[in-house]
């Protein structure tokens, strides 16, 4: 290698480097949630996220964008989460203008696990900076319990069979303890969905490509005004059947179309509503249902489970056999 | 079933292969139940155990 091409490439290196450094020293991005972190659970309210852009003196950047980037956790090692296609993919992709140098939505995560969150902002002129979060969600502490009771269960069955068959010759027992697995702690079934209210929907409004779980969906809305009127886009993507608020975003100022490109987690009914104001103009709503096509998670998904509980009646049968044994040695 | 493998066989079995190969038939039910309760996905199970399935936290649904 020649002096001169090592001198351009260190010169290269040296203002790439140079340049990440002061782009990421004059502006400091903090996120807030409401609920805190350590209180958000899968699936059960959205949470309001915050970003706020501030300049090094603390002050917060007049104008800017952010594009925002929520990929879901990875999967586990062994056991799955209840949605195993969500794991790993992307949630959302998202470009928000700030508003006194903040962004805002609300987001339902739907898993638990070590979300990430990737923010790129860029000011009005041109300068940029990134940030990384990292944000955990807990599971529900109510699940916990029904999946430790559900294994309780399963090794007391596992106990008393265990015991049966160490006893010669009492198969009409047996019969009715295969019986007995059929008791289920919990059932309830799909809900209906909510109703829904008829909303004037301009054609050229709200544009949703074909919704599958495991990928990103493009959600476009577009103006009907002509000629296009700056408006405060308001957009909500409801859950139908659990009745949650998914994702919102509030009064978001857009000149002409708006897209924004969302993973439903799960095979079910979603509502998409959303309100475009400007002052002086009658407020556009639009409104559309999505039927989002389920994937059914994979069998590799699906085993590991399915061998956890097996191994715990496995447990319960050898605990029953000795307790049997023991019992009857004395 | 012990007595009908003793009958098919001709021979008796010893108690720890008696324990084995109960166990193991009872496995193997228990494994088919739990795949069909928790694991299938025929709408009428599936529906009616689709709250089950999300409340135990581990297992997979879509």
């Amino acid at each position: 290698m020649s002096l001169k091409t090592l001198a351009a490439f260190a010169g290269f290196v040296f203002a790439l480097l140079f340049g990440v450094v002061a782009s990421a020293e004059e502006f400091n991005i903090f996120l807030k949630t409401s609920p805190k972190l350590e209180l958000l659970r899968p699936f059960a309210d959205p949470a309001n996220i915050s970003l706020l852009v501030t300049q090094v003196d603390g002050r917060p950047v007049a104008q800017g964008r952010v594009a925002i980037v929520l990929d879901a956790p990875k999967a586990g090692i062994f056991l799955s989460t209840d949605y195993p296609m969500v794991e790993g993919s992307r949630l959302l992709e998202l470009d928000l203008p700030l508003r006194r140098g903040r962004a805002e939505w609300k987001y339902l995560f739907p898993i638990r696990g070590d979300y990430r969150l990737a923010v790129n902002f860029v000011a009005a002129d041109g300068q940029a900076a990134t940030k990384e979060f990292a944000v955990e969600v807990r599971e529900n502490r109510e699940k916990w319990l029904w999946l430790a009771l559900f294994c309780a269960v399963l090794f007391l069955i596992g106990c008393v069979a265990g015991r049966i068959f160490t006893t010669p010759g009492r198969a009409g027992i047996v019969m009715m303890l295969l019986l007995s697995i059929a008791v289920v702690g919990r059932v309830g079934g799909h809900d209906g969905p909510a109703p829904t209210q008829a909303v004037p929907n301009p054609q050229s409004a709200l544009e949703i490509d074909g919704a599958v779980v495991g990928r990103l969906t493009s959600l476009r809305w577009r103006p009907s005004d002509v000629p296009v009127v700056n408006r405060q886009l308001s957009l909500a993507i409801t859950h139908l059947e659990k009745r949650k608020l998914m994702f919102a975003i509030d009064k978001v100022a857009v000149a002409g179309e708006y897209v924004l490109k969302f993973h439903y987690p799960d095979g079910a009914e979603y509502r998409v509503n959303a309100v475009a104001e400007a002052s002086g103009h009658a407020p556009v709503r639009a409104e559309r249902l999505v039927a989002v096509t389920g994937v059914e998670p994979a069998l590799t998904a699906q085993l590991p489970a399915l061998l956890f509980f097996l191994s715990i009646i496995a447990l319960g049968l050898g605990a029953g056999r000795l307790s049997f044994r023991f019992r009857h040695s004395e | 079933m012990e007595r009908t493998l003793v009958t098919w066989l001709g021979f008796s079995l010893s108690e720890r292969l008696s324990f084995l190969i109960r166990s193991g038939v009872f496995l193997s039910i228990c494994g088919a139940t739990l795949f069909v309760a928790l694991a299938s996905s025929y709408p009428a199970v599936h529906d009616t155990l689709h709250n089950v399935r999300h409340a135990l936290a581990v297992v997979p649904c879509h």
